[in-house]
């Protein structure tokens, strides 16, 4: 049997580290049921017993006001863990040890304390008598420094002893003023008689009702009936009169006092901490001004490092597949299952496995500034400005990511913790010019703008970027409601990134990108094939391609637009390049466009294939990360916007002119 | 009980000790979990015109908006 250890603690405490120091490469990464948090195994053995370490999410508490601290919660309570880890991060006890005493409330038995960053603490003066402090929790205490692996053993060691009942542990439950105290027995003595008493520990249910956990009030009322919750509230009220606070600050501020206490047993500060080399640091990179031109530069860096690595290798592949599909065609007799397989099976994997090293690449980058710490000051600086477009500062990342790639961009999105904020960010993401439309802007500008072709590309790119802020301001007041998120966010010490972390990190997010955008990516290519392939071929203007172009025709009509655009803007919808190369294979090549269109026709075209619909892996990983509906949401509100963006420029250009 | 002031007012380096939590019950909780809760010494160490301050909070630094620092109600020490 597979003993399950679950390892809980707050965000930036190297749990992690611990984590991947645990389990190495035999892990994989995948979503909590019903929800979109993510949900990290991993296995490994250690004297002879095989373990499935579950990662929970990181949080600072237990309530029920965030999805990762309910499913946390839930994880713990079900009692689904054979040994629950606490990883504690030493430099910061105080507030670390306040999930521990969450954790320990709810009667768990089965906790041991990782106590982690063990050596920085003591480069801050901070001296913990680990034996003292396992003495006083009542719970097994293991120092550790993560990142150089130091203690990992001693931790799995204690694992192996707890599963096999080695270890008799009497945790120590935190204690409140009197007035609460008689409160919890209160409520502990109207719940005893309940069904509760056999599924849950009953001073845990009366500390989370006094403080008025949804959950709990919802469970207590089940049981209880209104009448006699009513009753509860009622004294609980006269507590908060008295103390003049609501019940909850009560209970947090008695709970940091008892910690406050317990601290003093076993935590001696050698010296004061005066300012760090963090804190020299901060007043740069988070300064308005010099923060944001440093922001510039680390992004600017960001993207040469992943474009100048990356392009060449996706060229390289797509060169790969397109010879690997020359070589296999003339060995498939049948012609339809050639075509079938050549164009549009092997060219649908390989646009897919191209696109490999773009992703690996660009989250490399940003696993790296994460794991430095960066991340969180770049938020800090771009809350002052995408605040004021109803966006918090973090996702300003996901939008930066998009002129990139789009897919990994909507992926990103992971990183904001609030749902609205990140239904949002995804939403306007698409409108981002990526990489593939840059070619698109890139080829019509030079074709058919040659003198002021920076200018032309420069202004679709702005207008694009416009909307996207428009659209996400129009969408946080009208369409995605609910509160704004409150803004505050830990700046975690800066660190040297730990590679094994990085590495791992950046290597699961992209085979999961493969996953998920391949499938539907590989999907949109067979039906490309048949639609240009059948009845005859295209070029003819009898494929079922051409006649849905010819079927749009009166449509494209309003925006100058033929429906040679509209076959072309249908095969982008695959990847945003086609635009072009179905243009070059209606007219027999490329640089017969130039002479197919006006400027303007061409200007319109640009702008149009910019804002249009995402291409369908764009499409794949909105609905992976949320669902149909907002998928479908982004495609018509997209089409919407293009076709008024086109109709609006042909007219105001017609009547120019131009 | 002299100078019980709002957090966004203390300028950098100075020092508070938090009294109360004003606000709604989301935002109450996420502050309390990160140690921001009444009794904790704060100390501001940045604070610009505009956008988020920097605090400490037992020895970790947390940049919260300033729309929040107007609801935590400081002691100034």
């Amino acid at each position: 049997m597979m003993k399950v250890i679950a390892l809980a603690g707050n965000p930036n405490v190297g749990k992690t580290t611990i984590f991947n120091a645990l389990t190495g490469l035999r892990q994989h990464v995948g979503n909590w049921p019903g929800v979109t948090v993510e949900k990290k195994e991993g296995v490994f053995e250690h004297k002879g017993q095989k373990f499935l370490v579950v990662d929970l999410p990181g949080t600072y508490s237990l309530t029920t006001h965030s999805i990762d601290e309910l499913v946390a919660r839930d994880f713990l309570l079900k009692g689904s863990a054979d040994v629950v880890v606490n990883v504690v991060d030493a430099t910061a006890l105080m507030r670390n040890l306040f999930l521990t005493m969450e954790i320990l409330e709810m009667g768990l038995k089965n906790v041991i304390i990782a106590l982690n960053k063990i050596d920085l603490a003591e480069k801050r003066g901070i001296q913990i008598n680990v034996k003292r402090m396992e003495e006083i929790l009542g719970v097994p205490v293991v120092p550790l420094n993560a990142r150089e692996g130091i203690g990992i053993d001693e931790l799995k060691d204690k694992i192996v002893q707890m599963t096999r009942g080695e270890i008799k542990t009497s945790p120590i439950i935190p204690r409140y003023d009197p007035e609460v105290e008689r409160e919890i027995r209160h409520i502990e003595d109207a719940l005893k008689g309940t069904e509760l008493a056999r599924d849950y520990n009953l001073r845990w249910l009366a500390v989370k009702l006094l403080q008025r956990d949804d959950g709990v009030i919802k469970l207590v009322l089940r049981h209880l009936g209104s009448e006699k919750l009513d009753e509860i509230m009622r004294h609980i009220g006269e507590v908060e009169e008295r103390y003049r606070r609501a019940m909850d600050l009560i209970i947090a501020s008695q709970k940091y006092e008892f910690i406050d206490g317990l601290m003093h047993r076993f935590v001696k500060y050698t010296h004061e901490q005066g300012e760090t080399l963090s804190d020299q640091l901060d007043r740069f990179l988070t300064h308005p001004v010099y923060g944001l031109l440093a922001l510039f530069g680390v992004f600017y860096l960001l993207f040469k490092f992943v474009f100048a690595l990356g392009l060449p290798l996706q060229e390289e592949l797509d060169v790969v597949f397109s010879s690997f599909g020359e070589w296999l065609a003339p060995q498939i007799a049948n012609e339809t299952l050639r075509g079938l397989v050549v164009d549009g099976i092997i060219a649908g994997v390989g646009s897919v496995l191209s696109f490999f090293p773009l992703v690996f690449l660009l989250f490399l980058a940003l696993s790296i500034l994460e794991d430095v710490g960066y991340m969180a000051r770049a938020a800090v600086v771009m809350e002052r400005i995408m605040r004021k477009f109803g966006l918090p500062g973090k996702s300003f990342i996901p939008l930066v990511l998009a002129f990139g790639c789009n897919v990994p961009a909507v992926m990103a999105t992971r990183t904001l913790d609030d749902e609205r904020d990140r239904i949002i960010t995804m939403l306007v993401n698409p409108l981002i010019p990526c990489s593939a439309r840059l070619s698109v802007i890139s080829f019509l500008a030079g074709a058919f703008f040659a003198s002021h072709q920076a200018l032309v590309a420069l202004s679709i790119y702005a207008t694009a970027v416009l909307l996207a802020l428009l659209v996400a301001w129009l969408l946080s007041r009208f369409v995605v409601r609910g509160e704004e998120s409150p803004f505050i966010i830990e700046l975690p010490e800066y660190l040297i990134p730990s590679w094994k972390t990085v590495a791992l990190h950046s290597w699961e997010r992209s085979k999961e990108f493969i996953k998920k955008a391949g499938t539907i990516i590989l999907l949109g290519s067979v039906v490309i094939w048949y639609l240009s392939s059948y009845p005859v071929q295209m070029g003819t203007g009898g494929s079922y391609a051409e006649r849905l172009g010819a079927l749009f025709e009166p449509y494209m009509k309003l925006m100058g637009l033929d429906w040679k655009a509209a076959v072309s803007l249908l095969f982008g919808i695959i990847a945003k390049e086609n635009v072009i190369s179905t243009y070059g294979i209606i007219y027999g090549s490329e640089e017969a466009i130039a002479g197919a269109m006006t400027p303007l026709q061409a200007y319109v075209l640009g702008m149009v294939t910019t804002l249009y619909v995402p291409c369908i892996a764009t499409i794949g990983a909105i609905r992976a990360e949320s669902n149909w509906k907002w998928a479908a949401f982004t495609v018509v509100y997209m089409i919407g916007l293009a076709s008024l963006v086109g109709i609006l420029i042909w007219n105001v250009g017609t009547a120019l002119g131009y | 009980m002299l100078m019980i002031v709002p957090l966004n007012t203390l300028r950098p380096g100075e020092r508070g000790i938090v009294v109360n939590i004003l606000g709604g019950f989301t935002a109450r909780q996420r502050l309390v979990s990160m140690g921001l809760t009444p009794g904790a010494v704060v100390q501001i160490i940045e604070s610009h015109p505009y956008g988020p301050i920097i605090i400490s909070v037992g020895g970790v630094r947390f940049a919260i908006g300033r729309g929040m620092a107007a609801k935590v109600m400081v002691r100034k020490l």
